[in-house]
């Protein structure tokens, strides 16, 4: 019996470890980068670390980092990062029907990065409710962690490490677009979203390729939902005539 | 890091957590309102679209090798091919990932 209680307590937070591991291999070695290029454009380590701690949003960091070692005015710094954020304004409400009323949920949000929204809108529907809390904190947490330690590490010994073992910065970040896609394979389940996500999943690689990597995500997706509409429209179409 | 860019650091991180929890507590409002009235109103229907294009769009970017030579973009395509086939199998998350990208650093070990 008490096994039993342990097994249903532990279960979300282990479930939680498992899906924060393939995290680690995409957010780690860009931490590292970061930490190094912040330190190599006059901030300090514990700035660096802070800024992970705090901002948590790796381009917009990056941004961050670059625009003020090239002597942008302040005001332009904070308009260009938040824009670059605003990305995360549709994560929340695609989660809330899963989340309940805990106020907890407030302050986690803080963890709610592109990478943990698409985890949680995978995973959060299998999770029973009462675990949802506990999964979500765990994974997140992790998360968190993993970027602002790969940050620290980048900061003290990027310039080593990279030096040292070229792989990781350029193996381990192909973990995010392969959990992405894992993500992504089980919505393809009819041709009307096969399309819609094929569109948006291209244009967002073009427009990368084009030299529009912070455009290419809103811009990708907003032309995705418009490929849903207008597919959705012609079928209805095409059944009254 | 002069005062400035605390302020700025500061702005940033606020602001950023902010376009996290607001568009939460305005969807739990909502949901809270539509439970009172009785009735169980989903998140608006473009919403729904957008999350999954979102994500598509995170995926389509993300591909984009670091240095994106031929033997990257080989690795990529392989990688992703490794990827599907073991999700087809085992419809999980770690091991597809993990696969995906044991293939994919082979390849750039290799030939990259």
């Amino acid at each position: 019996m008490t096994t039993a209680t342990s097994q249903d307590i532990f279960s979300p937070w282990k479930q939680g470890v498992k899906d924060a591991l393939p995290l680690f291999g995409g957010y780690i070695p860009v931490a590292i980068s970061f930490g190094l290029i912040s330190v190599q454009s006059g901030f300090g380590v514990l700035e660096t670390i802070l800024i992970s701690l705090f901002i948590y949003a790796g381009a917009s960091q990056f941004l961050f980092v670059a625009m003020v070692a090239s002597g942008a005015p302040m005001s332009l710094v904070v308009i260009m990062t938040l824009l670059i954020n605003a990305r995360h304004i549709v994560y929340a409400p695609n989660i809330a029907p899963y989340l309940g009323k805990d106020r907890r949920w407030l302050f986690l949000m803080h963890g709610l990065t592109d990478q943990l929204f698409a985890l949680s809108l995978a995973r959060l529907p299998q999770i029973a409710k009462a675990d949802r809390i506990a999964w979500y904190t765990c994974t997140a947490m992790l998360a968190w962690f993993s970027w602002v330690a790969g940050t620290a590490i980048g900061a003290i010994a990027g310039d080593e490490i990279t030096q040292r073992w070229p792989v990781i910065n350029d193996v381990l970040p192909f973990a995010l677009p392969a959990l992405f896609l894992v993500l992504v394979a089980p919505r393809c389940n009819n041709r009307l979203w096969t399309l819609t996500l094929g569109a948006s999943a291209v244009l967002a690689l073009s427009l990368r390729l084009v030299g529009y990597p912070n455009l290419a995500i809103p811009v990708a997706a907003l032309s995705g939902a418009v490929v849903f509409y207008a597919l959705q429209t012609g079928k209805a179409r095409g059944k009254t005539v | 890091m002069n005062q400035d860019l605390w302020v700025a650091l500061f702005i940033i991180a606020a602001g950023t957590y902010l376009l996290r929890v607001i568009p939460l507590i305005w969807m739990q409002r909502k949901l809270i309102q539509h439970e009172k009235k009785g009735s169980v109103k989903p998140p608006p229907d473009w919403l729904t679209v957008l999350g999954p294009t979102m994500i598509s769009a995170m995926f389509g970017a993300s591909l984009v090798p670091a240095h994106p030579t031929f033997a990257a973009w080989i690795a990529t395509a392989l990688g992703m091919l490794a990827t599907v086939a073991v999700w087809v199998r085992t419809r999980s998350m770690g091991l597809p990932t993990l696969s995906g990208v044991f293939v994919f650093g082979v390849i750039i070990v290799l030939f990259g």
